[in-house]
């Protein structure tokens, strides 16, 4: 029964459309490839990095912001990984290193946001540049791939009971998150924060702290979301993580995160996330070209965007109608003032 | 009186945004006199220069989308999308006016379909023009399939490019972007036009009370910004003799940086052609600084980050300390 | 009630403007009933009322904001329906409101000629603004007013509140405005221009124009308006010639004093009995002062007192709330909060030490919109909703939100609603809900009753009340003098940001007579004048 309202409260009405989306864009690719199921554990596999950054978005978003670095936060994480793997650190403390290198990110973005009133797109624009240079600057000093370490590369490629481990690992950390939004005190604040950040700031939230929360959590997502990369791909490139916030910012909102803020959860953007990937893949497989992806994802966003402000307009009539018939009978006049 | 009239024309004189360039130009050029000894050569300044007509094209387009209230982040890809459509139709033997009719036209209709997301569907401006840019650079990999467009260059786009000449120092780029200086810089002073993108960017809604239709102002500050991404595009094509895929990465917030450093505000309403001009050439400098300095090519990411913060920064302060001064001046009277 | 004839014969200009019986109701509440004026040519005619009387209103439908639901206005002798500003505008009647309608970045001459202007040929083609033919069609009036040729091209925002007052008079008057309405113009203006402000009235009085007047400065009136209409529960009850009437009629009528009950409620015996230094310091303020807002408060609440703060809109009232509970941050002074000095970073700290609000602009900072109720009730205080200190329990929180609705009567189905979807009066009865619930020593309520209907009116005053009878002490912030008499102990007078008058020892029930006195006071410092002599 508790599981059962968490489920629900979950996937919210919101929710409905883009898991009825998702089921029916994997049924359909079923039908039209049939390798589809061959391959779906290893397009999942690839999709994990890409998931943990989707939920990342969504945390900023619903807390009224956008965080536009997570991309380049990832690769960035993903080379100090490989780069203190290689250099011989124990392993641990590399993949420690490496979500650590995106938890700063997110405290950089937080501090430039709420202590210098910096715009959250232009501060998180200028972090995206200064994390992806220091990717081409770290990857042009030394090659960050070859590392060998078992434990590390069994991050992705291990299974349990035929799953593969990052499954375990992604779950693990989405759901520690949806638990975070829905079920905690933070959560709350930020849900408050996104919906009206200056109600909020006077209903006694700082609403500095919860703003400079989420920031961390989504670069340390990121951080994260570096580490496995690495250890799927074993080399890291210069421009790993480039445009991949795009990507994950418009898995959020077609998962009915509200870039108004205040609405949506890391269930409906993971299920964005997957619906997103499962339409490439399914793309791809079908033989379309890998580099129309940048232009799905970009039209899923606009199409998911103006969903949201139809939910928004849905809400309204309905709250009139509430509103009229809650309102009490009106008073006789000369009452009133 | 005479005191008023002073009063009059400090304050005119602060409320320029001009002002926190000028010294900042002063400030850069003033260090890198002390540093670099090669820094003050007609070379190296030709040099920098003309490697900065293109951000310059990009910024004063930016500027113009600022003052009416939004931000364009998908001129770099765009600028990108149509050095490659020069490339591409150029090497399908295509006359050279009707090439760049054609790179126009497209960066024009982005730039309108930039401005229909903003105010017709009601994206917010850098989700919308974020999601433009994925387009562009998106068909860009598909035409190039990731390797760079080469061998359309002849003598024409050399020119174009601004690696030859056409006489003596002068180039065409130059004569581009001071031509296009010329034409917004009176557009925004002179023409009805200008004075309603300032307005909606000022006060939308009391623009829109004034019976001014607020849309088809957003959308044209859009479509010239796409229209500056273009001619710069131009240029690229002929400066870069090969358009990789990913030639337009990043360049989207050096003009941001630029048209901030030259006053434009994010709030909207505020910003000058001749500012993002100062603006660009105070960037070109501090990277031209960077490089005889010898650091490596590169760091050039990390510092566009650190000079995007940097401007946003000094914006802000300029802007704050411009009203406590005023404020103070109104006071005392 | 009846017009005094007497001013229909004494002044024999034309009337320009008849309103006819306009009434208007929002949801079922009348908010304009078959009001009715007349403002003749060069006449300043004044309207008065307290809040919600209706004069908002009535401005909303002249300028084209809103339409009336019956009724009709005449302009010159032809009836005018404006369906929005623009229209109102180009009929000849301009509204001058309290925020301006001006574009900051613009010059003085652009903002006058914003979406008409001149452009000159040149090469057949029509593109180059005609600046120079602009400025010299208003170079003449702009003078009149004090506006010089250089000021023309200076942008508005470096101008301070005068200025744009009168650039927004000379762009009504470009515009052929026939009658101009003023609403509160002389807020924001310091002494001196006020009188310059008036000046102008008197010349655009010469020039013909009607002006509608909206104002709660009594004493500006005389010697310079011509006519008062008065305003109470949205009707129009009197048209007074202000030559042969003194303030404190006025004030009878705004208020109705004589339609009233005699006196005051109790407030709260017990306590009102207690000498106030028998009863602990709660919350004191040495010298507060925000640079531009705020000037040297101080004062000390006593448990189970209830000071009112009472001044114009715009007099730092919502300020100095916003500075106690660290929202906003002071430039100077020191606040104690049971006898510690307090410097709180943000309201999260107020809260925990004891310190809630009710913020004035419910929708806006009040109610968390996307919120339910329940969920709005807890949001100051989640730890008394939550296990181990951190995770919510849907039942608790449901528990705490259920017990409230039943004490305060919140109206809603469910405590999972919605809260946007709730009546006024029940929103606000959950954010008091929200403020108990974080216990606080000190409850800071600013305009408890704004949109609230009467029935929960006197419910959240029997709250505020409940809480003080309690040892609890509270700042009430009203417009409404009357609301302040009722709950509040001592009432301090806010004008420009510093403390211009105190009424210390509201007594529990005064007589009637005494309650005018009182408003007369109250509103004659507010508006910083002393009225004395002619109550």
């Amino acid at each position: 029964m508790k599981f059962k309202n968490f489920f629900f409260r979950s996937v919210s009405i919101t929710g409905v459309p883009i898991f009825g989306l998702l089921i029916l864009i994997v049924a359909l690719f079923q039908f039209v490839v049939p390798i589809f199921n061959a391959t779906v554990g290893d397009y999942i596999t690839n999709l994990v990095p890409v998931l943990l950054l989707t939920v990342g978005a969504a945390i900023v978003i619903i807390g009224g912001s956008i965080d536009l670095s997570i991309g380049t936060v990832c690769g960035l994480s993903a080379g100090i990984t490989m780069w203190t793997l290689a250099s011989g650190l124990p392993t641990a403390l590399s993949i420690l290193l490496g979500v650590a290198t995106g938890t700063f990110f997110g405290l950089l973005n937080g501090f430039l946001i709420t202590k210098f009133g910096i715009n959250d797109f232009i501060a998180t624009l200028a972090t995206l540049n200064i994390s992806g240079g220091l990717l081409i600057v770290l990857s042009q000093a030394t090659e960050l791939y070859g590392a060998e370490s078992e434990f590390f590369t069994s991050l992705v490629y291990g299974s349990f009971f035929g799953i593969p481990t990052s499954f375990f690992i992604a779950g693990a950390i989405i759901l520690l998150m949806q638990f975070l939004l829905l079920k905690t005190i933070l959560g709350r604040r930020i849900f408050a924060m996104g919906n009206s950040g200056a109600a909020a700031n006077v209903a006694g939230i700082n609403v500095r702290n919860v703003k400079l929360a989420t920031f961390v959590l989504s670069g340390t997502l990121a951080g994260c979301a570096g580490v496995l990369l690495a250890s799927r791909l074993g080399g890291v490139q210069a421009f790993l993580g480039l445009g991949y916030e795009f990507t994950a910012i418009a898995g959020a909102v077609v998962g009915g995160v509200s870039l108004a803020g205040g609405r949506g959860s890391a269930a409906a953007a993971l299920a964005g996330g997957l619906f997103i990937g499962t339409l490439a893949q399914g793309l791809q497989l079908i033989g379309v070209e890998p580099i129309f992806f940048g232009i799905v994802s970009g039209l899923a966003l606009i199409i998911g965007v103006i969903f949201d402000q139809k939910i928004q307009d849905i809400g309204q009539l309905r709250s009139r109608f509430d509103s009229r018939v809650l309102a009490q009978p009106p008073r006789k006049e000369g009452d009133h003032g | 009186m005479a005191n008023q009239r002073f009063n009059i024309s400090m304050k005119k004189f602060l409320s320029d945004p001009i002002l926190g360039v000028i010294i900042l130009l002063l400030l850069v050029g003033g260090v890198a006199s002390f540093t670099v000894e090669v820094f003050f050569t007609l070379q190296n300044f030709t040099n920098f220069l003309s490697g900065s007509y293109f951000v310059m094209l990009l910024a004063m387009g930016m500027t113009v989308v600022l003052i009416s209230g939004g931000i364009d982040l998908s001129i770099g890809a765009v600028m990108a999308l149509c050095a490659g459509i020069v490339a591409k139709l150029a090497l399908q033997g295509m006359s050279v006016p009707l090439v760049i009719v054609c790179a126009l036209a497209v960066g024009a209709f982005v730039g309108c379909l930039n401005g229909l997301l903003v105010t017709v569907v009601g994206l917010p401006d850098f989700i919308a023009t974020l999601a433009m840019s994925a387009f562009a650079t998106g068909i860009l990999f598909i035409w190039t399939k990731g390797t760079p467009i080469v061998g359309y260059m002849d003598e024409t786009y050399k020119q174009i490019g601004g690696l030859a000449p056409i006489y003596r120092e002068v180039t065409v780029p130059m004569v581009i972007a001071i031509v296009v200086a010329f034409a917004l810089g009176a557009m925004l002073k002179k023409t009805k036009f200008g004075v309603h993108l300032f307005s909606v960017g000022s006060n939308r809604l009391a623009t829109r009370q004034s019976g001014i239709n607020v849309t088809n102002i957003r959308i044209l500050a859009y479509v010239i910004s796409g229209v500056c991404a273009a001619l710069s595009g131009i240029i690229m094509a002929g400066r870069n003799t090969t358009v990789p895929p990913d030639l337009g990465g990043g360049y989207e917030v050096l003009a941001i940086a630029a048209a901030l450093i030259g006053g434009a505000s994010l709030m909207g309403g505020r910003g000058r052609i001749l500012g993002a001009i100062l603006g660009e050439v105070v960037l070109a400098m501090t990277i031209n600084i960077i490089n005889l300095l010898g650091v490596p090519s590169s760091y050039q990411k990390i510092f566009i980050g650190g000079i995007l913060l940097l401007a946003v920064l000094v914006n802000q302060l300029v802007i704050s300390s411009r009203t406590k001064i005023l404020m103070r001046s109104t006071n005392k009277k | 009630m009846s017009f005094p004839t007497a001013l229909s014969t004494t002044r024999s200009a034309p009337i320009i403007l008849d309103i006819r019986q306009i009434s208007k109701s929002y949801q079922g509440v009348a908010a304009l009933e078959n009001a009715s004026l007349q403002v003749r040519k060069g006449e300043i005619h004044a309207v008065l009322g307290g809040n919600g009387a209706g004069k908002s209103t009535l401005i909303g439908i002249l300028s084209g904001v809103t339409q009336p639901d019956s009724g009709e206005f005449l302009l010159e002798g032809s009836a005018l329906a404006p369906r929005n500003p623009r229209d109102a505008i180009k009929s000849g009647i301009t509204t001058i409101y309290q925020e301006l309608s001006l574009v900051p970045a613009l010059t003085t001459l652009e903002n006058i000629f914003l979406g008409r202007e001149l452009i000159i040929e040149r090469a057949g083609m029509k593109v180059l603004l005609d600046r120079k033919k602009m400025k010299n069609e208003v170079i003449e009036l702009a003078q009149i007013f004090g506006i010089s040729k250089d000021e023309l091209d200076i942008p508005i925002s470096e101008f301070g509140a005068l200025k744009k007052k009168v650039i927004e008079i000379v762009k009504a008057l470009t515009f052929d405005a026939r009658i101009l309405i003023l609403d509160e113009p002389t807020s924001g203006l310091e002494e001196e221009e006020r009188l310059h402000l008036f000046d102008h009235m008197r010349n655009l009085r010469s020039r013909g124009v009607g002006l509608i007047w909206v104002t709660h400065h009594l004493d500006e009136l005389h010697g310079l308006a011509d006519v008062a209409t008065i305003f109470r529960d949205g009707r129009t009850l009197e048209s007074l010639n202000l030559e042969n009437s003194t303030v404190g009629e006025i004030t009878n009528l705004m208020f109705g004093i004589q339609s009233n009950e005699a006196g005051l409620r109790t407030k709260n015996d017990r306590l009102q009995k207690d000498d106030k230094s028998n009863r602990p310091e709660v919350l004191s303020l040495h010298a507060v002062s925000r640079a531009g807002v705020l000037r040297d408060i101080s004062f000390s609440l006593h448990a189970g007192e209830v000071i009112g703060i009472s001044g114009l809109a715009g007099a730092g009232r919502t300020e100095l709330a916003r500075v106690i509970m660290g929202i906003d941050t002071r430039t100077s002074g020191q606040i104690f909060l049971k006898g510690k000095e307090v410097n709180f970073k943000s309201s999260a700290f107020a809260y925990k030490a004891g310190i809630a609000m009710l913020p004035e602009d419910r929708k806006q900072l009040g109610i968390i919109s996307g919120l339910s109720v329940a969920e709005n009730i807890s949001i100051s205080n989640l730890s008394s909703v939550s296990r181990f200190g951190f995770i919510i329990s849907r039942k608790k929180e449901r528990e705490l939100a259920t017990k409230y609705k039943e004490i305060l009567s919140i109206r809603t189905p469910s405590v999972n609603q919605k809260i946007n979807n709730l009546s006024g009066g029940s929103q606000q009865k959950a954010i008091v809900a929200r403020c108990l619930n974080s216990k606080p020593s000190v409850l800071i309520i600013d305009e408890p009753t704004q949109g609230v209907d009467v029935a929960a009116k006197t419910e959240v005053h029997e709250l505020i009340r409940d809480f003080t009878s309690k040892g609890g002490a509270a700042i009430v912030i009203a417009s409404e003098i009357q609301e302040l008499l009722e709950l509040s102990h001592e009432i301090l007078v806010l004008r420009n940001g510093s403390i211009v008058g105190r009424i210390e020892n509201v007594q529990n029930s005064i007589e009637k007579s005494r309650v005018v006195e009182i408003k007369a006071e109250v509103l004659a410092l507010s508006a910083g004048k002393r009225l004395k002599n002619e109550i």
